[in-house]
């Protein structure tokens, strides 16, 4: 579960290629713009791997710390079948998480490195899991609508240049497909049931919309940055595109449920583009810097959970590891 | 058949399984490392569906649906052992009970499959699998961490003195024993819990973990009657919150 | 102490602004490759790694990362350090390979010639 990758607007952008080997850059771009995939021992500017490290590491860190908000529901949810799915969905966050990490690390970025940036605070994570899941509700809603958001990013993604980070996607997504239509299903039941439980998916979805619209990031300045970085197909979509693309197929299928969208300026417009109120951008800096609801929870029970694991990981050490970057 | 006798049984696997997943799964997203933490939730489901179809044969034999049995009865009326209730602590009590209880469990299923109560027969064929994996899961777990480091190795024989008398609860016999032993529906608690000792005995050994001496030995009982820790009521009051808000609704 | 909708972080009694060590080398292990196997008589293919400190739990660990959906017949672990492979640099080592028709069963038209030959000699049926 992902939006998209959080490109510092303030980042010098003006010298990305500077020093690099022309021949080596050239053949580079080519095979990229024939379609063909770069794998982890092939040469790469160094502006091409730090992105994606950056990118795979705040998608990974995505993955682990989003079973959080969802895990609040873990021990409650209502019956069997909701009970062994939620299971199902978290684990599989985890399993994301791990197979993102494996990715970065082809990179060269070992995941206690990841790690440790996670719990510090120095790497990102997509946003949206900083805010709490107050009721049963904000778990289905979450699996439904930032998973979907999340698929459309990672669609995207999978046609990317880098082959671990889609071979991965490609994993990935089918397991979204899962998180979504069980997401829907949740959703459609509260929707379509008792006055309570409409009450509380309206509610729900009322304080996740603006989380949501946060999703896919800020319009993306137009910088020649923004430009390579698509040339290179590190990044797939603009965050504009994104959005359009989630309000369009989303946004139907929530009215079709008798849901309000809490924007009263949501509409399609003459040109089938959606107008909404622009989100309150602010907040969502004010969030990435550690200022949202539940930031410090986060990284504390991320801090927690290393630690107490730790006695575990060190007593089955085999005295002659060692480590070497994964192939693939 | 005895009707009675089976339900009785039934209701204390179903019981068993249905805590004991539900305590598992509370590591999911927080074990101690990622690939670790996707294994325990994986058994932490099959648990929860073994009990799942467990209640459905119930529910054939005239019980309420699964759900409504799950989750809205009181601790009074839960026949699990007190030991599957008691809360996670560290990775060390998580996986020793796992190990222990999951022997058992898969003797319990592994005797069954010969029952002539053909539903129960037929569901322990069907998971031996799911069963065999659990316990070829806990047998790596602890002898690895039996002979890890000098921590590992005081917290898994910690964590075993522990369970061990909770362990020995599993067993506390029914007042239907006899009846049924001789319709040949379960061999008996007894018969399991030896079968039990022989199988973890070699493994504890390998592990370099040592069995309480038997005269401390002393069975918690009292689970199979509706007698639990202070630790199960607030479980189930946790597990049937969102059930509870509408147990008539659709969730 | 953390006072948390989710009730597991609750009962943890976790503190907020609690700090650990950072994690050390090798604290999450080495990585072993995994192949997975779908059916008997299928090859096995190479789904991607875990982190393992030995070969027996990275087999459990592939099994439940890599089997958990669908079927599998066979899982094989082997550490990382344990394949060699060629350089991507190397790929043109490759590169005449598939213009070596005459290894190739598409490189031998012999109906062409046939056809020839019975039109020239009139041989029919």
């Amino acid at each position: 579960m992902y939006g998209n990758a959080y490109i510092d607007p303030n980042e010098k952008s003006n010298s990305i290629t500077d020093g690099e080997d022309i021949q080596k850059l050239n053949a580079f771009e080519s095979r990229i713009s024939n379609g063909e995939k770069i794998e982890p021992k092939d040469w790469m500017p160094k502006e091409y791997r730090k992105q994606l490290v950056r990118m795979i590491e705040q998608h990974a860190h995505s993955e682990i710390i989003g079973a959080l908000p969802e895990g609040t529901w873990i021990t409650r949810a209502p019956g069997f079948r909701r009970k062994l799915a939620l299971m199902a969905k978290v684990q599989d966050e985890v399993g994301h998480a791990q197979l993102l990490y494996s990715a970065a690390e082809t990179l060269g970025k070992s995941r206690e490195a990841m790690i440790n940036d996670l719990i510090t605070g120095k790497s990102k994570y997509s946003n949206v899991f900083n805010y709490p899941a107050y009721t049963w509700a904000d778990a289905c809603i979450i699996a439904w609508l930032i998973d979907a958001g999340a698929i459309i990013n990672q669609v995207a993604n999978a046609k990317g240049s880098y082959g671990p980070y889609c071979r991965a996607l490609d994993r990935i997504c089918v397991e979204e497909s899962f998180h979504l239509k069980y997401g829907h299903d949740n959703v459609v039941t509260l929707a379509t049931g008792s006055k309570i439980q409409r009450e509380m998916v309206q509610a729900a979805l009322n304080r996740w919309w603006p989380p949501i619209m946060h999703f896919f990031g800020p319009s993306d300045k137009i910088s020649l940055h923004t430009e390579i970085l698509m040339k290179w197909k590190v990044k797939m979509a603009t965050n504009d595109d994104m959005r359009q693309q989630f309000l369009n197929m989303y946004v139907p299928k929530i009215w079709d449920l008798g849901l309000t969208v809490p924007d009263s300026k949501l509409m399609k417009n003459n040109e089938n583009k959606w107008e909404y109120t622009e989100p309150d951008w602010d907040e969502f800096k004010r969030v990435i810097n550690g200022g949202g609801p539940c930031n410090a929870e986060r990284l504390a029970v991320r801090r927690n959970a290393e630690e107490r694991g730790r006695w575990v990981r060190q007593a089955l050490l085999a005295k002659d590891s060692k480590y070497l970057i994964p192939l693939a | 058949m005895n009707q009675d006798a089976i339900k009785e049984l039934l209701y204390k696997m179903a019981d068993d399984l249905l805590i004991l997943g539900h305590r598992n799964s509370e590591w999911t997203g927080l074990g101690p490392i990622l690939e670790e933490d996707i294994a325990f939730s994986s058994m932490a489901q099959d648990k929860i569906g073994q009990s799942q179809a467990l209640f459905e044969i119930l529910h054939s034999l005239g019980e309420q649906e699964p759900d409504i049995v799950a989750f809205m009865r009181n601790a009074n009326q839960f026949h699990n052992s007190q030991f599957v209730e008691l809360p996670n602590g560290e990775y060390d009590f998580s996986t020793i009970r796992h190990f222990l209880f999951d022997h058992a469990d898969q003797l319990r299923f592994e005797m069954l499959s010969n029952s002539l109560f053909e539903p129960l027969a037929k569901l322990s064929r069907k998971i031996k699998g799911e069963l065999k994996y659990h316990v070829f899961h806990a047998n790596i777990w602890v002898t690895k961490l039996g002979n890890g480091n000098e921590e590992s190795h005081s917290r898994m024989q910690n964590a075993l003195n522990e369970c061990w008398n909770f362990a020995l609860g599993i067993f506390e016999e029914s007042q239907f024993e006899r009846q049924l032993i001789e319709e040949k529906i379960f061999e008996g608690e007894v018969e399991l819990k030896k079968r039990w000792l022989e199988n973890i005995s070699g493994i504890l050994e390998k592990a370099n973990l040592k069995i309480p001496n038997t005269n401390t030995w002393q069975a918690i009982n009292g689970g199979r009657q509706g007698k639990h820790t202070p630790n199960l009521q607030p479980l189930l009051d946790e597990m049937s919150e969102v059930f509870k808000i509408d147990a008539s609704a659709e969730w | 102490m953390i006072k948390s909708l989710d009730p597991r972080v609750t009962r943890s009694e976790i503190d907020l602004n609690n700090s650990i060590d950072p994690l050390k080398d090798l604290d999450q292990w080495e990585t072993y490759e995994a192949f997975h196997q779908k059916k008997r008589g299928e090859q096995h293919i190479h789904v991607g790694i875990v982190h393992a400190p030995n070969p027996e739990m990275a087999l459990l660990f592939a099994k439940d990362q890599y089997g958990r959906r669908g079927i599998t017949a066979n899982i094989w672990v082997v550490k990382t350090a344990h394949i060699f492979m060629t350089e991507y640099d190397d790929q043109d080592i490759f590169e005449t390979t598939p213009e070596k028709i005459y290894r190739e069963a598409g490189g031998y038209k012999v109906m062409e010639k046939i056809n020839k030959y019975r039109k020239e000699t009139k041989i029919s049926k």
